[in-house]
């Protein structure tokens, strides 16, 4: 802007120098009333000059610098903006993957104690399936001796009956009775 | 079972102190036992005495007359009547023993049922009742009864009391313990 000013400048001071040149003056400046004319045409100009022209412009590259400086600080809110939703969500993403890890881990330790519960289950069931068969396996074998040395007493009692009442004669009744008569004392 | 004890004692203590006011309990016991041996002998007038639909009237006039033609005093025809009449004919045989037991304490003597292999002698049954007499510390009179089942020596029963000396108690001693093992 200052550049074009001076431009300005230089072009509105060599116009009236070409001018007297041109006239066939003394010199490139003659000090008279042309130069106050000039002067004043010169302040008017550059009055108009600078309140048609640089004013605007400068107010339009004041607006412009402002819608830059603007869209800059937007862009970088944007940037912020979209640096702060991509931590957060780089946040969320590591929440969500630590909730997983943990939903994860949680789930791998309630199956492994589910499995250890079942395993330690079906050890306790084995166990006691092993036992009650041990059990039943002593009471039947139990059961059969019992039978058999019932079977075996009765068969004896059974065949020693036979003998004795083949056998016993009246005087063996007498012997026995009087045996038995012997004990009654004992009573008390 | 023990209800209908109960009943026969309660009827044999009844006569029994009407007898005991008369003074003669033994007669009175062996008319008793001479009536219901008959009644409960023989089924039909077991069941004419016992069913209840004949009257208790003509239950009662029944076991009256069978008392007065066995020749049984008063007393034994009132009391056969009251009892057929209650309808507890049926209990005659308990009520005989209930009234058996009483005299018998009156006395101061038990009895004594003994089964036994063979017929015991004379010294046997006297040497036994002589043993329980001392043993128990009461006169003992003997029921004794042969039972063929029996493969030797004898049982005797005193009230609850039960001695064992057959050869079968034995035995079944023995069974016991061999099958003990």
């Amino acid at each position: 802007m200052i550049r074009v000013l001076a431009i300005a400048a230089l072009l509105l001071g060599a116009a009236p120098a070409a001018v007297l040149a041109s006239e066939g003056g003394g010199g490139l400046i003659n000090v008279d009333k042309s130069l106050f004319i000039q002067m004043i045409n010169f302040a008017v100009l550059l009055f108009i000059l600078v309140k048609l022209l640089y004013k605007p412009l400068l107010a339009k590259m004041e607006e412009r610098t402002q819608a830059i400086r603007k869209s800059l600080e937007e862009a970088q809110a944007a940037r912020a903006e979209a640096q702060r939703e991509r931590e957060e969500h780089a946040s969320r993403l590591r929440t969500a993957y630590a909730e997983a890890q943990a939903i994860r881990a949680a789930a791998l330790k309630e199956a492994g104690e589910e499995q250890r519960k079942l395993v330690e289950a079906a050890r306790t069931e084995a166990a006691r399936l092993v036992e009650s068969a041990r059990a039943d396996l002593a009471q039947d074998v139990r059961r059969a001796r019992q039978e058999l040395r019932q079977e075996v007493s009765d068969l004896a009692i059974t065949v020693a009956e036979r003998l004795i009442r083949k056998s016993l004669h009246d005087e063996d009744h007498r012997r026995i009775v009087a045996d038995a008569i012997a004990r009654v004392d004992k009573v008390n | 079972m023990r209800a209908r004890e109960a009943t026969a004692r309660r009827y044999a203590k009844a006569v029994y102190d009407l007898a005991r006011e008369g003074g003669d309990t033994d007669a009175v016991a062996r008319e008793l036992e001479q009536v219901a041996g008959i009644i409960t002998g023989d089924p039909a007038v077991r069941d004419v005495l016992t069913r209840p639909w004949i009257k208790p009237g003509d239950r009662r006039a029944i076991a009256a007359a069978i008392g007065q033609k066995t020749g049984a005093r008063k007393l034994v025809q009132d009391f056969l009547g009251l009892v057929a009449e209650r309808g507890r004919a049926d209990h005659l045989s308990e009520i005989v023993a209930a009234y058996r037991a009483l005299v018998d304490a009156e006395h101061g003597q038990t009895r004594a049922q003994v089964r036994s292999a063979v017929a015991l002698t004379d010294k046997e049954r006297q040497e036994l009742s002589a043993r329980l007499e001392r043993a128990l510390g009461q006169r003992i009179l003997l029921e004794e009864q042969v039972d063929a089942t029996l493969l030797g020596g004898f049982i005797a029963q005193v009230g609850s009391l039960i001695l064992d000396g057959s050869l079968d108690g034995q035995l079944a001693r023995l069974r016991q313990r061999l099958a003990r093992g």
